[in-house]
């Protein structure tokens, strides 16, 4: 009875992150025990090549860059507990330029708040998390096909750039099981460090046309390489300030921003005549998809759009949401993060949100929320 | 000539300052061990000790305070070239605030050298004591600076460093430097300096005011390196669930399994899931239980659905299956007014009189409530099972094959199969 090539399986979507992850080409993962990230890390130990327990999250990091500099592509996991213990390891490894992952699980804060609680708290910390205010790319699964797709997208969008990028998540998602064909998957491709090749001169921040400088891990025995958490110029040498070493900076900048069309992804399910768009990512697409659905169905169009890629925050997101005369922004966190990170802190009543925490948000929450927004203030 | 690690730069440091000896002592090993600065790795850490990263050769990586020694351990482990010299440089005050990664170097004894060069002040920062600064060595105005200073050389070696020695500055320490870069595992040497600009000028007054000893000791341990792993795919080993049968459901069902740690509640919800999914349904299910596993509640909440499952909350649940005073103590709270609640017996002896265990909250009663001796029939483990078993041939929701096919795909399927059958005939 079961359709051809079909395989249903029963799984979370930890499983499926760290399976697309070793796909892509990930070569350690080094964890620190934290809920909700205990699935990731028991999925790593059976299947990443080295999977190591750190004494904490700080080493977790600082192991991860060293992975990183000598090849080995390195992932680690975390809450917000533990992230907030990384940072400045992230920033040393975006001014390395190290390729890494880091998958942050949201729970319900602050601080230690509430390990076995769901939440979307952790956005705009992401946002801010590099000194300078750069942005690292972060990609957000909203089921379980996007846990595959995402994770696979980190690895690649890393590799490529050249710097660390977060998939960000949830407990909800990653301690979830779902039903689900995985023969439907899709293929992942191994990503490959663009190295330097030939003879001539190699300087480790040096770029040609590409704004990602080729790569060679330390140790070769072809070329000095010089990595720098310090301002530097384009040989890695340290500066205060010199013109060389402030281009190099703001290149991390651009690099980043500038290829933000080859990384962004979303899901919009346009709805004909909608005035009105549901934008919401992680967990909260789920009961939005639902709410669209019964929202339809009771003859109300509405459209839905769903962000995969939030940070740097995609120019094309701007673009679809401005067709539409109401936005309502559905995420777990009562101060809506997602909202004044695309709107600011002073929003017009276009702008309505959908907030709660302690529980996921409901579909019938957020139907209730586009009812709302219609109404005249 | 040996290729040595320095180039022709001037040194950046205060005149008389320590470190200059000592980067001169590491390039004079270097050279004399006849390696090619290619083969040597350098990471520096903040500080003054890490203004010679420019000076330097050989590959390089200057990263935090503190934490050259756990990103020197990430490369060692990430290297697949063990002749590659690493060599990672601190200052004493590197060294208070990433001790950890020190003891965990050594406990690993993973193959690199640490050098940390003891100059007991932070010289950067305006000459602030560390944990590394001697007892003699106290700020006048703050006598509280006088505790005692860590004995790095002793903690390293306790959690199981090959090599350690400390020395005093002075002289060409290059022997101890060759020592260490041709031990096998992690080698530390401690280096007590003087950093002119704050602390003393003279050596004389070092030794004299230092609480340190010279000092060489060893273990003898296997070096440390991780296991590298070929690792399974976590999708092949998963076993397809074939559809096998038909389920009339039609619509969204909500069900919360509910009992104590130790019941098999959550492999109770994980065949119920697989139950639907093999009769056509779409299924989710998640756990909820303390984080101390052992004791207390643990809840299953399934979902099956004849559709694609979005939203996987539950709020009220349609079938609530409660086993034990601690499950029940957890979830009554959700039993709705459409709830069916399918009970063991001793949660349910007090229902219909007043207020016991299954009266919900709101006064309005459960609408329905089912109950049985479902810890006779499957025991502690198979309660919950028992209970799944006895409601599906109650009302049909799912055929029970459905279940029986699930329980054949786990490894206690058997146990399973033999609670079902006494459920059903019961
Ligand atoms: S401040 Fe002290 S440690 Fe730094 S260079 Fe000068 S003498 Fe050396």
């Amino acid at each position: 009875m079961t359709a051809d090539g079909e395989r249903m399986v029963f799984l979370d979507g930890s499983r499926l992150i760290i399976e697309a992850m070793a796909r892509a080409g990930v070569g350690a993962y080094i964890g620190y025990p934290i809920t909700p990230v205990n699935w990731l890390f028991a999925g790593a130990k059976q299947r990443i090549p080295i999977a190591l327990e750190a004494p904490d999250e700080i080493t977790a990091l600082q192991w991860s860059a060293g992975f990183s500099s000598s090849g080995v592509f390195p992932v680690t996991a975390s809450a917000f507990p533990g992230f907030a213990l990384m940072i400045e390891s992230i920033n040393m490894s975006f001014m390395m330029e190290l390729p890494m992952v880091i998958i942050l699980a949201q729970r319900l804060g602050p601080s230690t708040g509430s390990a076995t609680t769901g939440g979307q708290g952790d956005l705009l910390l992401l946002r801010g998390c590099i000194s300078g205010g750069y942005s690292i790319p972060v990609f957000c699964p909203s089921n379980l096909n996007d846990c595959w797709d995402m994770a696979a997208a980190s690895v690649h969008t890393s590799v490529n750039l050249r710097t660390p990028v977060v998939l960000l998540t949830s407990k909800e998602m990653v301690m979830t099981n779902q039903n689900m064909n995985i023969s439907s998957l899709r293929e992942v491709q191994r990503a490959e460090r663009h190295v330097f090749e030939g003879n001539g001169e190699y300087k480790t921040y040096g770029v040609n046309g590409n704004l990602a400088p080729p790569f060679l891990p330390l140790g070769n025995d072809l070329h000095q390489v010089r990595l720098n958490s310090s301002t530097h110029d384009m040989e890695g040498i340290t500066q205060k300030n010199s013109p060389e070493a402030l281009g190099n900076t703001e290149r991390l900048k651009n690099k980043i921003e500038q290829r933000i069309d080859d990384y962004t992804f979303y899901d919009h399910d346009r709805a004909e005549d909608a005035d009105t768009v549901i934008l919401t990512y992680g967990i909260s697409a789920e009961a939005a998809r639902e709410a669209v659905g019964s929202l339809r169905s009771g003859g109300d169009s509405v459209s839905l759009l769903v962000m995969k890629t939030l940070l740097p925050v995609p120019p094309r997101i701007y673009e679809l949401l401005d067709a539409y005369e109401h936005i309502v922004v559905v995420e777990e966190n009562i101060s809506g993060l997602l909202r004044e990170l695309l709107f600011g802190n002073r929003q017009d009543g276009r702008v309505f949100g959908v907030n709660k925490i302690g529980n996921m948000i409901t579909p019938q929450e957020i139907a209730e929320g586009v009812r709302q927004c219609r109404k005249p203030s | 000539m040996q290729e040595t690690i320095l180039n022709d730069l001037k040194m950046p440091y205060c005149p008389g300052c320590g470190h200059t000896v000592a980067n001169k002592s590491m390039s004079k090993a270097i050279a004399d061990m006849d390696v090619d600065p290619l083969d040597v790795i350098v990471v520096s850490d903040i500080g003054c000790t890490g203004l010679v990263d420019p000076l330097l050769t050989c590959h390089t990586i200057h990263g935090l305070h503190g934490r050259a020694v756990a990103l020197a351990m990430g490369i060692r482990m990430g290297l697949e070239h063990p002749e590659k010299k690493i060599i990672a440089l601190q200052g004493d005050g590197g060294a208070t605030i990433g001790l950890q990664h020190l003891l965990e170097a050594a406990r690993h004894n993973l193959d690199l050298t640490l050098v940390v060069q003891n100059n007991m002040v932070y010289g950067m920062t305006g000459g602030q004591t560390s944990g590394l600064s001697s007892t003699e060595f106290k700020e006048p105005e703050r006598p509280e600076s006088a505790v005692p200073g860590y004995d790095i050389c002793a903690l390293a070696h306790n959690a199981g460093a090959a090599y350690t020695a400390r020395t005093f500055i002075g002289k060409d320490t290059s022997e101890l430097w060759k020592e260490a870069l041709s031990t096998s595992g992690f080698s530390l040497i401690e280096i007590v300096e003087m950093c002119p600009a704050y602390g003393l000028r003279k050596v004389q007054e070092l030794h004299d005011t230092a609480d340190y000893e010279s000092v060489v000791t060893r273990n003898s341990r296997a070096v440390g390196m991780p296991h590298r792993a070929t690792g399974r795919s976590l999708l092949d080993g998963l076993k397809p669930i074939e559809r096998t049968c038909d389920a009339p459901l039609d619509g969204r069902l909500e069900i919360i399994v509910a009992g104590s740690a130790g019941e098999a509640i959550q492999s109770a919800g994980d065949l119920l899931s697989t139950a639907g999914i093999t009769a056509g349904l779409s299924a989710t299910k998640k756990g909820d239980y303390p984080i101390t596993i052992g004791t207390g509640f643990s809840v299953a909440e399934v979902i099956l659905s004849r559709d694609p499952i979005h939203y996987t909350g539950i709020d009220c649940p349609d079938i609530m299956i409660v086993i034990s005073q601690d499950g029940l103590d957890k979830v009554q709270s959700r039993i709705g007014g459409h709830t069916l609640v399918i009970a063991d017996e001793k949660l349910g002896t007090e229902l219909g009189g007043s207020p016991g265990p299954l009266d919900p909250p709101d006064q309005s009663g459960p609408s329905n409530v089912v109950t049985g001796d479902f810890r006779k029939t499957g025991g502690p483990k198979g309660a919950a099972l028992a209970a799944i078993a006895h409601w599906l041939q109650d009302n049909g929701f799912l055929p029970i094959e459905a279940l029986i096919e699930a329980a054949s795909r786990h490894k206690h399927g058997d146990k399973m199969k033999v609670i079902i059958d006494k459920a059903v005939a019961a």
